[in-house]
């Protein structure tokens, strides 16, 4: 019996070496040059206008995967988020700004992955052009979009790395980018004005239009707020840049987005930070049942109404007059959402929470029924759960809304949060502030334009209620009966006004110390949410004083009763420790 | 041999020719290393039990080892022979022949009593001499726990000779036998019949104090010690007989028991006289169990109960020290508690109430969390604009002694800017139709609540005479007005401070 298989096992051979050799002499090569079938080549991409859609959701996917790093990053090595018992020594080393070359969250790779990914388009995008494989007009939004993608990274680049290569050009080796031969590291200064010039060179800076192919539903989402704002990305980089009047304008663009709408709600709620419903509590503010104010029991804390809802809620029409940018991750599709295993718990690994000094923050404000805390602290950006104060804004969907357990360990739907409303007011305000209009920025950081410029005791609101200041700096606040006017700010009530907490009072020079409360608010209405590091490595470089950021993180180590507070204050003096260091293996 | 086996197996198979080919070089290397080392035989020296300790099991070591013959004898006359012959891992503590000659008889005058002395004496898993902890606490097949100290001590035996391995576990010689101690439980059910506190202690197996009580019995288990809460003390006050924790009790000679009482008794007036003395008696002994064995030279001055009495122990005698196997008793034949720290005052939060009288106003009642003016956060209750007069919030307050109360209360009048006026009544009934108050034996004047007043406001004073088996009901009573921000309520809490007769 195997002698038999034996000899035939040969005999196959035999046949199949004739075979082959037969097959090697003629000449159809295509015989053996099967197309895999879930792969593409590079002739089956970039020949139309969908091929390029298709790129463009791929270049996001692979950004998605940035959003772990993101917030990590942006928070831990920040005041307001701290390690856990659960922590890994690399998770601990960021916030204690003990980064080594090893540690996994300072690997730049992944960013320049990206990079990779949006130059491979846009080097595309031009021969696609050039080969009129799509329009103009196709074009310019496709390029912007892709163009203003690459640009955040890179700031977030510079944010955390300071000096880095700015390379615009698809590369054969991406290990190469470490290269500093090749790729010669240009400090922050510079690559903001690279970003600056390059951004500034678009001609197309509106969102895709709604005609758009990529403007579509698709498994349930609508994917216009998917993509990056390239007027938000604009004004965030002249902020940068200190250049104050710039930045106003284009955020003021995007401020006025619903002002030409024929929809009233549209028009009067898109990105104006509109008050509270007081009636029907069907807002996005702080506020509890109507006249039981004072009972704590009646905080408006639920998954369709109020402050919380905004990270709770479908993509509906009030989550639209907030949310600017924001990208979903859904258990169907890959990539998996980072957020439950970092926050949660329950079904998670718990690696961060807030920290002492955030707690102390919001703890520190009083509400304006007289509550001596911001609800937004231990009411809605993090709860206790089981003993753990828990970061809950990445949770909403996950967690059940009454018993705060896990719906379904599965079903890990969830968001990452990049720019809305209440970032755009404070940044807006921040870059006023700085530009001689500091009353402009106390109104909106406080309770609004119209409670800023109106007259007590005045009917007639024709000539209050508004600034009378040329653009970007014109708001009409006005809301009267006799005569009518319900011009289109009269809904802003201001970022304190609406979470419902006393104002924020100003002592001493008014623009530093309004420039101190909106980076304090910032703290407050957006914690968690990946701005704080910027923020304070922003105002520390404008004001030329490490110290703003430096006080601020020995402040969440020492609250923590953590022996290093002092040196590391010491060394977060010195600007270039504040950056990470710039490597990684080839292997990762 | 087996080589040569092979060999011929593969001569046979024509299809293996091709691998033996292959492998020719490394059979011949083989063979040579084979025919080098064949000598010794070094698998043999390298995973062959060679340790003779290891050939003995514990019981066999312990009976072989001429300083533990004879407790080898007891394992075998209380079958602990078998368990320790088992292949589980254990630790033994196993005293010298003279030890266990000097033991006192009663530990081993039953086949019963021996079996507990073994018992004693034996733990599952291994405890080597080397460990990072200075005491660790073991648990011995008796149920029993014991600190091995600093790995060379057992309770108060030392360690002879330590770390003797077997092949299923260790054990210890040590020098003196470790004859089981009672619990502070078991102790005390020994004294009940000449110690008047311990009788007392033992009627409450049958006696509930509180309603609760009785479920915790009836979910006791016999024989189980940790959770069994079988008596009323164990309850309400610390489970004496859990060998889990350790606990100081301070047990009152006749005399003494005897003066407290009768010094309290005049504050627990009940219906009957039986009553009297069995609450009496409890809040007396109540205040005089510990948690954590305090050691003599290390007793404080004062010591606070679990209830916030303090006990002074300045002034007190030791009569008799114990020390028991979950703590330590000491016999006191003085020890006084006057009943200025011994009456506790009662305070009522104002956000705890237990109804109202009237269910349909939640949307006027605010349970509200405020800062005073230092920035002291506090909780409390407010209910505003319910346009019912009279309308009234109700507590319970239960302990309270047979004496007259000062009360006190924090009501802060805050977001109106009018006074208004409340008032609290204690005892009666909630009328059954209308949910009103009817017939308290005490009702306080009406009182001014002054906007932003933070401190506590003197109110009045009633007197309880006699306490009934529930909880003394407290009312809040809002003014006799249908007008918004006049019946307005408002409380933080209610402060009830007794009066020494």
């Amino acid at each position: 019996m195997p002698m038999k298989t034996f000899i035939l096992t040969n005999k196959k051979k035999f046949i199949l070496a004739g075979l082959a050799i037969a097959l090697s002499v003629s000449s159809c090569q295509e015989y053996l040059d099967v197309e895999p079938q879930d792969k593409l080549n590079s002739d089956q991409v970039y020949r139309d206008v969908f091929d390029a859609d298709a790129a463009i959701i791929g270049t996001y996917g692979k950004f998605m995967q940035l959003a772990e790093k993101y917030v990590l990053l942006n928070e831990l090595r920040a005041d307001l988020m701290a390690t856990t018992r659960n922590s890994d020594p690399e998770m601990i080393a960021l916030s204690e700004h003990a980064v080594t070359a090893d540690n996994r969250y300072a690997n730049p790779k992944d960013f320049y992955e990206v990079i990779q990914n949006c130059n491979d388009n846009l080097k595309n995008f031009d021969i696609m052009l050039a080969e009129k494989k799509f329009t103009q007009t196709e074009y310019n939004q496709r390029y912007s979009d892709i163009g203003a993608l690459r640009t955040w990274v890179y700031l977030q680049l510079g944010i955390h790395y300071g000096s880095v290569p700015y390379i615009t050009e698809p590369i054969e080796n991406l290990d190469d980018v470490r290269d500093t031969a090749l790729y010669p590291r240009i400090p922050f200064e510079e690559l903001i004005d690279e970003l600056v010039a390059f951004t500034e060179g678009f001609s197309y800076t509106s969102p895709y239009s709604t005609d758009s192919s990529l403007v579509i539903n698709v498994d349930g989402y609508n994917t216009a707020k998917f993509f990056i704002n390239k007027e938000c990305l604009l004004g965030d980089l002249h902020l940068w840049d200190n250049n104050y009047t710039q930045a106003a304008i284009h955020y003021k663009n995007v401020m006025e987005t619903g002002t030409m709408s024929g929809n009233d709600s549209e028009r009067f709620d898109t990105y104006r930070v509109k008050f509270a419903e007081v009636a029907t509590n069907n807002d996005l503010a702080v506020g509890y049942l109507r006249f039981r104010e004072q009972d704590r029991l009646a905080l408006i804390d639920n998954n369709s109404q109020g402050w919380r809802s905004m990270f709770a809620r479908d993509r509906d029409v009030l989550w639209n007059t907030e949310w600017i940018w924001s990208l979903p991750f859904d258990s169907n599709f890959a990539p998996k959402n980072p957020f439950i295993n970092l926050f949660s718990n329950q079904g998670g690994d718990y690696l961060v929470k807030p920290s002492q000094r955030a707690i102390d923050l919001w703890e520190d404000q009083t509400q304006r029924n007289g509550f001596p805390y911001d609800a937004r602290g231990k009411r809605f950006s993090y709860n206790v759960i089981g003993g753990d104060e828990v970061i809950m804004k990445y949770l909403y969907k996950f967690l059940d809304p009454v018993t705060q357990t896990p719906i379904d360990l599965f079903q890990t739907d969830g968001e990452w949060f990049l720019y809305r409303a209440a970032k755009l007011h404070l940044r807006y305000a921040e870059a006023a502030n700085r530009d001689n209009q500091s009353r402009i920025a106390d109104a909106l950081l406080n309770f609004g334009i119209q409670s800023e410029y109106t007259v007590p005791g005045v009917t007639d609101k024709t000539d209050i209620e508004q600034t009378f200041e040329p653009f970007p700096y014109n708001f009409d606040a006005r809301a009267g009966d006799f005569p009518r006017f319900r011009a289109d700010w009269h809904r802003n009530g201001g970022i304190r006004g609406r979470a419902y907490v006393e104002r924020a009072e100003v002592v001493g020079d008014s623009v530093i110390s309004i420039e101190n409360n909106l980076i304090e608010e910032a703290a407050l209405e957006l914690a968690y949410e990946g701005n704080r590091w910027g923020d304070l490595v922003r105002i520390a470089l404008r004001r030329n004083d490490p110290s703003f950021l430096a006080d601020r993180i020995y402040e969440k180590l020492n609250a923590e009763g953590n022996a290093q507070a002092g040196s590391v204050r010491t060394k977060l003096m010195v600007r270039e420790n504040w950056y990470l260091p710039f490597v990684w293996n080839e292997e990762e | 041999m087996a080589l040569f086996t092979n060999k011929n197996l593969l001569n046979i198979n024509p299809t293996r020719m091709i691998s033996i080919k292959l492998n020719k070089h490394y059979l011949g290397l083989g063979l040579l290393l084979l025919g080098l080392v064949s000598c010794s035989e070094p698998w043999e020296d390298h995973a062959g039990v060679n340790d003779s300790n290891l050939t003995l099991n514990l019981n066999e070591a312990i009976s072989q080892n001429s300083q533990t013959s004879e407790f080898g004898k007891l394992l075998a006359e209380t079958g602990y022979d078998r368990i320790l012959a088992a292949s589980k891992t254990y630790t033994v503590f196993a005293p010298t022949n003279e030890a266990l000659a000097a033991v006192d008889a009663p530990a081993l005058s039953s086949a019963q009593a021996k079996k507990l002395f073994v018992a004693n004496h034996v733990a599952l898993t291994a405890f080597t001499s080397v460990s990072q902890q200075d005491t660790v606490s073991i648990e011995m097949y008796s149920n029993k726990y014991l600190q091995f100290i600093d790995g060379n001590r057992i309770a108060d035996a030392q360690v002879v000779d330590a770390d003797n391995y077997t092949s299923n576990g260790l054990y210890h010689i040590i020098d003196k036998g470790l004859a089981p101690r009672r619990n502070i439980w078991e102790f005390i059910k020994d004294q009940a019949a000449t110690n008047d506190m311990s009788a007392y202690l033992m009627e409450l197996n049958a006696f509930n104090l509180y309603p609760r009580d009785s479920v915790a019995k009836a979910n006791a288990m016999p024989g189980m010690q940790a959770d069994s809460l079988s008596n009323s003390y164990f309850t309400n006050v610390y489970n004496l007989n859990n060998e889990k924790n350790k606990y100081t009790f301070f047990l009152l000679d006749n005399e003494s028991f005897t003066e407290e009482t009768d010094r309290l008794k005049p504050y627990m007036n009940r219906v009957s006289e039986d009553s009297t003395t069995i609450y009496t008696n409890y809040f007396t002994t109540r205040d005089l169990a510990f948690h954590k064995a305090i050691a003599r030279e290390n007793l404080p001055d004062t010591l606070v109960s679990k209830f916030g009495v303090k006990v002074p122990l300045t002034e007190a005698t030791i009569a008799e020290e114990i020390q028991l196997s979950n703590g330590v008793v000491y016999v006191m034949s003085k020890l006084e508690v006057p009943l200025e720290t011994r009456l506790l005052t009662t305070t009522i939060q104002g956000e705890n109430p237990f109804g109202f009288s009237q269910s349909d106003k939640r949307a006027n009642t605010f349970y509200r969390e405020k800062a005073d003016p230092q920035g002291d956060v506090f909780f409390d209750i407010m209910v505003q604009n319910h346009r019912v007069p009279r309308f009234t919030i109700y507590y319970n307050a239960s302990n309270l002694y047979t004496t007259t109360y000062q009360v006190y209360w924090r009501a802060i009048n805050d977001i109106q800017s009018n006074t208004f006026q409340q008032r609290v009544s204690f005892g009666g009934f909630i009328s059954p139709t209308d949910g009103s108050l009817q017939q308290p034996f005490a009702e306080l004047p009406y009182t001014n609540v002054e906007p932003n007043t933070y401190e506590e406001v003197y109110i009045g004073e009633f007197t309880l005479d006699q306490k009934g088996r529930d909880a003394l009901l407290v009312s809040l009573q809002a003014a006799n007005s249908a007008t918004d921000g006049v019946n307005t309520l408002t409380l933080d809490y209610l402060k009830l401070v007794p009066v020494i007769k």
